[in-house]
């Protein structure tokens, strides 16, 4: 056996070996000798919070050194009963055994020392500190030596395919990289029970190829690894077995993924198949251009061209979709044509020149932004659904100094309806709703006052099925009613289904540019890669 | 003790933190009937003295009302502040300012007719809480210094200034060599309203109540909001940002200079050193109490300033005025402390020693 494990900074760990498993062929492991033990055994967890029980004697078993996949709809239980596993929550009944042991964590502190990391969905990163501070935070030696540690996170990196830069500090970084580090602060701390929510929500199909190779390697190393997922192709991919939660259940524990189908998962985790992918069918020819960018550029504090040229043009009527591994322009694009981030270069929607235009300019003249961070640049989070409808038009519908409140209540109703959001209260602050519903709730607003261009950053990341599936029907409308959409997405089916043109960003410049019908991801996921610079450079 | 710890709730209490402050202030009560039996006193008959003294005739509550208003005022400061996530931490010194301000005017005009001095001096007292608000404001909205920091230490200014101008230029010549400055004429004295309340506690609560309504209901307010939620938040909505923290620091300013025209026109009647009383700092813990909302602010102001005057009536009953003091004290504490159980919760087992704990019970 391998092995791939750097020896630690501060003392040596404990080398643990759970027996010396190996795989083979490529990044789909299988494994050859059959799992001994359990690494994680859950059973009976009950897990209540007023008004909801998250956990109703939820079960999951994790063999020693395999990749196990949890699944399940939003809400399933899933997440609950990770945080039960990693110490955040303690369940209100039920047992937790590790390798066999009986634990009791009162504190996350507790089940890291017991070997259990989590890369929660939300990362819990200090953006101002670097990449190794923390990786190290809290576990840290006595003695600080920052370049030797720097070293030692590289080298730590390195050998996992993290790629990262030890030195860089975590607010410059994209939602992929700040993963990375997620991943890399479990890895030091020697996680022998890797948690992983939802971790290819926020990677390109590139990066969760490459996840799946860390996985199969830390697996292959006696770790176990709990995966959270929605997509059936990625467990059947990367994962050994699999747990199926359903209202806080488990409804079938240690599948064989091999024994798994779409049709069979889809029945397990909703009750009733699966709706097939929607895919964009024309009725209406684009029409006139809607938006027109040249040249544009924006430069970050270090003087790197993070957008780098970017000229494009789409058509009211058309999906632009954009591709590209997280980190390569996407989102400083984004911003920049919303109008949050400074840029050069020309923008032009119809006869208007919004090239210096404030934000709320832009928006006036018909541009709609649905951000990547949905919670904290799209909507307030400490405001109730009814603040949050009516941020585009509280000005227009203001009666003087005063906000309209029966204006404001109106409009909310009506968005929350027609967009189906699942609410208590208009009136309760919306932190607690689900990502799902706060996503109709903005997508909806953003859409309401018939935009002539929307630009939609990653408006499905991290929603189950029905939530996809709700806004990429509202995307779909609001094409065939005419408006020019800008879709960014890491998830290359969805920008295939919905794209009528498909362009790649790669370290701020569109690289190429494909017909959706005429290729396929394999051809596009080159391109992510910076590969081939083909087929024209303007979009 | 030592295992004991506390942990965010998942879900904030029911009722919120109204119902915490409540048991938090009734505990405190009942640590202070033992510290009343040990010192000899008799618990019930003070603490239904504190009551009376507070609000028990109409010149009990022309002293809680009249104590209210300079807390109300610098408790709407912080709070006007804070609902956009900044702190002033300077209304003591913006009071003293705008006291000076208010005096100022007196000096240059000591003949106009009273409503035409009257309002100067207030619009004088609002200028001078503004300009020691300015610094900051520009500070924070141009280049992102902390106003926390800057209001504090100009906190120390005034008082030097203040300090200076009585010992110094305009230091009374008829008193006797005390570091006062002269009485302000007659006709510059806020209207009294009954007993020993003056009209400023109506312009204190039409301010308090207006601003408060103003920022839960108006679009000014919304924006506020907003930008107290999420600054990036903000400047999707197109909010600037800049404009929204400099007006708000130099409004926040405003209410503390007009608490310190309202000391000074009303109680006070000459400028001294002490004309800002403590009131500036006990203003943060109004707005404290009333969860960074103006709207809230009055109720706690009163609830305050009650306290203060029920402690002041029992000295009179013989309690020694530092028992007083302790009881004022328990009282503040127990609601302060008790406030966080609304987000928060004991529970018992090893402390967090990680940074990963804090950040996965959040």
């Amino acid at each position: 056996m391998v092995n791939l494990w750097p020896d630690y900074p501060w003392g040596g760990p404990a080398t643990i070996a759970f027996g010396a498993y190996s795989r083979h062929g490529g990044t789909r492991g299988t494994l050859v000798a059959p799992a001994q033990g359990q690494a994680v055994e859950l059973d009976n967890i009950w897990k209540r919070f007023p008004g909801v029980i998250a956990n109703a004697g939820a079960s999951l078993r994790v063999k020693h050194g395999s990749v196990h996949a949890v699944l399940g709809e939003n809400g399933a239980g899933k997440t609950t009963l990770m945080n039960v596993l990693a110490g955040v929550y303690r369940p209100d009944e039920g047992t937790l055994k590790l390798h066999g042991e009986d634990q009791s964590f009162a504190a996350p502190a507790d089940a890291i020392a017991a070997g259990v990391g989590m890369v929660h969905q939300e990362f819990r990163l200090v953006p101002t500190f670097s990449v190794t501070e923390n990786v190290v935070l809290g576990a840290a030696p006595r003695v600080l030596n920052r370049s030797a540690l720097e070293d030692q996170v590289a080298a730590l990196a390195e050998r996992f395919g993290l790629a990262t830069d030890p030195r860089r500090e975590v607010w410059q970084l994209s939602m992929g990289e700040r993963q990375r580090v997620e991943i890399l602060k479990a890895l030091w701390r020697d996680a022998r029970v890797l948690i992983l929510d939802e971790p290819t929500a926020v990677l390109t199909p590139v990066e969760a190829e490459e996840l799946g190779r860390i996985t199969a390697a830390m697996a292959a190393d006696g770790r176990s690894i709990i995966f959270i997922s929605h997509k059936l192709d990625e467990v059947t991919a990367f994962c050994d077995e699999a747990t199926v939660l359903r209202g806080g259940e488990t409804v079938a524990g240690n599948l064989a993924v091999s024994d798994l189908d779409a049709g069979r998962l889809g029945e397990l985790m909703v009750g009733e198949a699966t709706a097939v992918s929607q895919r964009r069918v024309r009725t209406t020819q684009p029409g006139a251009s809607a938006l027109d960018v040249t040249e544009l550029r924006v430069v970050d504090l270090h003087g790197r061209h993070i957008v780098d040229g970017v000229s494009l043009s789409i058509a009211s009527g058309e999906v632009l979709g954009i591709a590209g591994i997280a980190g390569n322009g996407q989102r400083p694009l984004a911003d920049a044509l919303a109008g949050l981030i400074p840029s050069t270069g020309s923008v032009q929607s119809g006869i208007h020149d919004l090239s210096s235009a404030s934000p709320n300019e832009r928006h006036r003249r018909g541009l709609s932004y649905v951000p990547e961070d949905r919670i904290g640049v799209g909507l307030a989070p400490r405001l109730s659904v009814a603040d949050n409808a009516i941020m585009r038009t509280y000005r227009t519908d203001a009666q003087g100094l005063l906000i309209d409140q029966d204006k404001s209540v109106a409009h909310a109703k009506d968005l929350v309806e027609r967009f189906n959001v699942k609410i208590a209260d208009l009136h309760s602050p919306i932190a607690g709703l689900s990502g799902g519903n706060l996503q109709r709730l903005l997508v909806g607003r953003e859409v309401d006052g018939n935009p002539t261009v929307l630009i939609a950053a990653q408006p499905t990341r991290g929603l189950d099925v029905q939530g996809v599936a709700a806004i990429q029907r509202v995307l779909l409308e609001q094409a065939e009613a005419g408006v020019a959409i800008l879709l960014i997405s890491e998830d290359l089916d969805e920008l295939l289904a919905l794209s009528d043109r498909l362009a790649v960003m790669h370290e701020g410049k569109i690289v190429a540019e494909f017909d959706p019908d005429k290729t396929t991801r394999g051809d596009v996921g080159v391109a992510m890669t910076g590969a081939v610079h083909a087929e024209g450079a303007s979009a | 003790m030592r295992n004991l710890r506390l942990v965010r709730r998942e879900t904030p209490l029911a009722g919120g933190q109204f119902r915490a402050v409540l048991v938090g202030v009734v505990i405190a009560l009942l640590v202070g009937v033992i510290l009343l039996l040990a010192t000899g006193n008799n618990p019930v008959s003070t603490y239904l003295r504190m009551l009376d003294g507070a609000f028990g005739s109409p010149r009990a509550w022309s002293n809680t009302l009249t104590r209210a208003v300079p807390l109300g005022l610098a408790g709407l400061a912080v709070a006007v502040a804070g609902s956009m996530g900044l702190w002033n931490i300077g209304a003591e010194g913006q009071i003293i300012a705008g006291a000076i301000g208010a005096a100022w005017v007196a000096r240059l005009a000591p003949d106009l007719a009273g409503p035409l001095l009257i309002p100067l001096m207030l619009l004088g007292a609002v200028l001078g809480g503004a300009v020691l608000a300015l610094g900051p404001a520009l500070a924070r909205a141009r280049l992102g210094v902390s106003e926390i920091i800057t209001t504090l230490m100009l906190n120390e200014v005034a008082i030097r200034i203040v300090r200076y101008l009585v010992n110094g230029p305009w230091k009374d010549p008829e008193g006797n060599n005390f570091p006062i400055a002269p009485e302000i004429p007659d006709q510059a004295k806020l209207p009294g309203l009954f007993e020993r309340a003056n009209i400023g506690v109506l312009i204190a609560a039409v301010v308090v109540g207006l601003f408060g309504w103003l920022v839960s209901r108006s679009a000014w307010g919304y924006e506020l909001r907003i930008a107290g939620s999420s600054e990036r938040t903000a400047e999707y909505v197109g909010i600037s940002l800049r404009t929204k923290i400099l007006t708000v620091l130099v409004m926040s300013g405003m209410f503390a200079g007009l608490a310190g025209g309202i000391e000074l026109t009303g109680s006070a009647s000459r400028l001294v050193e002490g004309v800002a009383g403590g009131w500036g700092f006990a203003g943060i813990i109004v707005a404290a109490l009333a969860l960074m909302r103006p709207s809230g602010v009055a109720a706690v102001a009163v609830a305050f300033g009650a306290v203060q005057i029920g402690g002041l009536s029992i000295q009179t009953q013989g309690v020694p005025a530092a028992i007083a003091d302790i009881l004022q004290a328990l009282i503040l504490f127990g609601a302060l402390a008790a406030a966080v159980f609304g987000n928060y919760k004991l529970v018992r087992g090893e402390p967090a020693t990680t940074l990963d704990t804090a950040g996965g019970a959040a």
